[in-house]
């Protein structure tokens, strides 16, 4: 276990590096020179070097890219060119919003798509099964962005049933005290439950846009390992010792049919850090995704070089993680792959993630 | 239980999900492509003062903010999204394949400069790679299917690898070399037949992602640029205005993405069926 722990602590340090090399490479390519887009045209060539000294851009490309991981690894994220402040403040700033709709959104999505595939499998049920499987893949091809649009149609301009898009809180309420930055539970604590309710209702939709696709994946990929399972003689075994199909399936089937969907549950954390910037244009959430979009249209490509490095080493971070904990759960994951290709060959090793992990291995 | 061949059709018999999902499909293709001889309003030209009409015998998706047919747009919309589709699925699949063929077939130097190249493309999440990309290249509809196509690649390469891998170390493979038949034919003849369906089962699942995600990367305004009719875009422009109650600017071009990419995603499932039978197929997919 240890080996096996070094050896992904190794790999998802080196890919990090390999990321940080091809990120530098590409933002190197990013049109335009910084230096003439932020101080104008009409700056002399001596504050141009100025500007390039403090930010980075003189000296060789090695030591170009040596200040870029220093800064990065640093916490030095740079000025934003639009606004002036330091990237690190802003995303400081704005981390809150965004951990807590992808916390919610992640919980939420994960607790129904276990409820929903125990449901749709336990019983061989064709009915149901089709409307699970119907919505699974209703799920994946729904467009988040699109999806918020029409619910803020229905439940926000037809019906005000819910806020519209003004971000977290309804602008009428009367402040309260900020102490963690996470709107939910500063309202909690000042005991203000009219704010408790309205960062509630606040987050109904952008939840919910967020989370139905995750939602539909896990559920497929759940779905079909359940499936793989529902006739092991185990689970007949617990059945026949007098625990209701229902029972024997939660008890012992779900635990054993959660290893792919654990695997699955890092390729959803791509799909929730992308999400999270479409569905934050789309409500107006003061998160990071907003920021990275109005950096699109502002040309402040600082702040999304920083994003784009911040999103890897998350999702490389979860991926080791998530990685750990499959090998925690069945021991036989942590078998560390030799050198030798004959091995792969042979059929000894698994094979790689395919690029939908829905698919049955 | 009879589990093991559910979602399999029988055989002799229609298979009704999947003949729905490719007439969706077919049918959206030739309504698109046959459009502009009969349905002849222009796809960029504006009118301020028919803007934002809701839909009506005239223009039976109504019109956007700047008075442009939003029917035509979408139709226009199908061709530009499932052009760039298209071109992204193949191209991707392809040099993935090639990628993936090479490192297998390649010492171990070879396979091992590709598979590093891979891992650090894979670090990214794949639109998040290709966002990045886009910004690199200049933004457009043509840069956004580069970055699309190259996220993808490396998901690809990796699965073509392993089966490269796997049939190089077969019996038959073992055989043809035995018999002195040259490498460039081994190749040829035993190895690239064998990873082909792979290849193709690849393609399709790529097709319904890179819709999705050119879609995504105009809506963020990576990609197509206004007044380029594309689905994505044209949501954008209709995002401010679903709150004011004009919701068919954007709910008709989202409504073909959902329909293109639920088609394409359970028609590359069926593919994965009939090509890939040696994995257990998916049981109960609709």
């Amino acid at each position: 276990m240890i080996r096996f722990l070094a050896h992904r602590a190794g790999a998802a340090l080196a890919s990090i590096f390999a990321a940080s090399l091809l990120a530098f490479v590409l933002l190197r390519l990013v049109p335009g020179d910084p230096a003439r887009q932020v101080l104008g045209q009409f700056a002399t060539p001596e504050q141009l070097a100025s500007f390039r000294s403090e930010n980075g851009l003189d000296g060789s490309i090695l030591e170009q890219y040596w200040r870029f991981i220093a800064n990065f690894v640093q916490g030095d994220w740079g000025t934003s060119f639009a606004s002036g402040a330091p990237v690190r403040e802003l995303i400081g700033q704005r981390a809150p919003a965004t951990v807590e709709l992808v916390l919610v959104a992640f919980v939420a999505s994960v607790g129904l798509a276990v409820l929903v595939a125990l449901v749709s499998t336990y019983r061989h049920r064709p009915w149901v099964d089709r409307i699970a499987s119907a919505i699974a893949f209703i799920g994946m091809g729904t467009p988040p962005f699109w999806l918020g649009l029409l619910c803020l149609f229905v439940f926000f301009q037809q019906t005000h049933l819910l806020p519209g898009p003004e971000g977290q809180l309804s602008p009428d309420l009367a402040p309260f005290p900020e102490r963690t930055g996470f709107v939910t539970v500063d309202a909690a604590l000042a005991g203000r439950p009219d704010a408790l309710g309205s960062a509630l209702a606040h987050l109904i939709l952008p939840a919910f846009t967020l989370g139905f696709a995750m939602f539909a994946f896990l559920l497929r990929v759940l779905r079909s390992s359940l499936l793989e399972i529902a006739d092991e003689p185990f689970v007949s075994a617990a059945e026949s010792k007098g625990l209701s199909r229902w029972s024997a399936f939660v008890r012992h089937a779900l635990p054993n049919a959660a290893l792919p969907a654990l695997t699955a549950s890092g390729l959803v954390l791509g799909q929730l850090l992308t999400g999270s910037v479409l569905v934050e244009a789309v409500f107006d959430w003061p998160g990071i995704g907003g920021l990275v979009v109005d950096g699109i249209a502002n040309k402040d490509y600082t702040v999304v070089q920083v994003f784009i490095m911040l999103s890897a080493t998350i999702y490389v971070l979860v991926n080791l993680l998530v990685d750990v904990l499959a090998a925690t759960i069945d021991p036989r994951v942590a078998v560390v792959p030799e050198r030798r290709a004959g091995r792969r060959a042979r059929g000894l090793l698994p094979s790689p993630q395919p690029l939908d992990p829905a698919e049955p291995r | 239980m009879s589990l093991a061949v559910r979602g399999r059709p029988a055989r002799g018999r229609w298979d009704t999900t999947l003949c729905v999902c490719v007439a969706i499909l077919a049918g959206l293709v030739l309504v698109a492509v046959t459009a502009p001889v009969w349905w002849t309003e222009s796809t960029t030209a504006t009118d301020p003062l028919a803007a934002l009409q809701a839909p009506s015998i005239e223009h039976p998706m109504g019109t956007d903010a700047v008075g442009r047919d939003m029917l035509a747009r979408v139709l226009g919309g199908a061709r530009v999204s499932l052009a760039a589709a298209l071109c992204v699925s193949v191209v991707g699949g392809l040099l993935g394949a090639a990628l993936g063929i090479a490192a297998g077939l390649a010492g171990r130097l070879g396979d091992g400069v590709v598979m590093r190249v891979f891992d650090a493309m894979l670090a990214f999440p794949p639109v998040i790679f290709a966002m990045a990309v886009t910004l690199a290249l200049g933004v457009g509809l043509v840069t956004a299917c580069v970055g699309v196509t190259l996220s993808a690649i490396p998901y690809i390469g990796r699965v073509v690898r392993s089966d490269v891998l796997r049939v190089r170390g077969s019996g038959h493979v073992e055989a043809a070399h035995a018999l002195g038949v040259p490498p460039w034919r081994i190749v040829v003849r035993h190895v690239i037949p064998h990873v082909a369906p792979t290849v193709l089962v690849q393609i399709a699942s790529l097709f319904s992602f890179a819709i999705i995600s050119v879609a995504a990367l105009g809506f963020i305004g990576l990609g197509a640029q206004i007044p380029t009719p594309e689905w994505g875009t044209m949501i954008t422009e209709g995002s401010a205005l679903v709150l004011l109650g004009k919701w068919w600017v954007s709910t008709f071009p989202g409504i073909g993405l959902l329909l293109v990419t639920a088609a394409t995603a359970i028609i590359a499932e069926r593919v994965r069926v009939v090509l890939d039978p040696r994995r257990t197929p998916p049981r109960g997919i609709l």
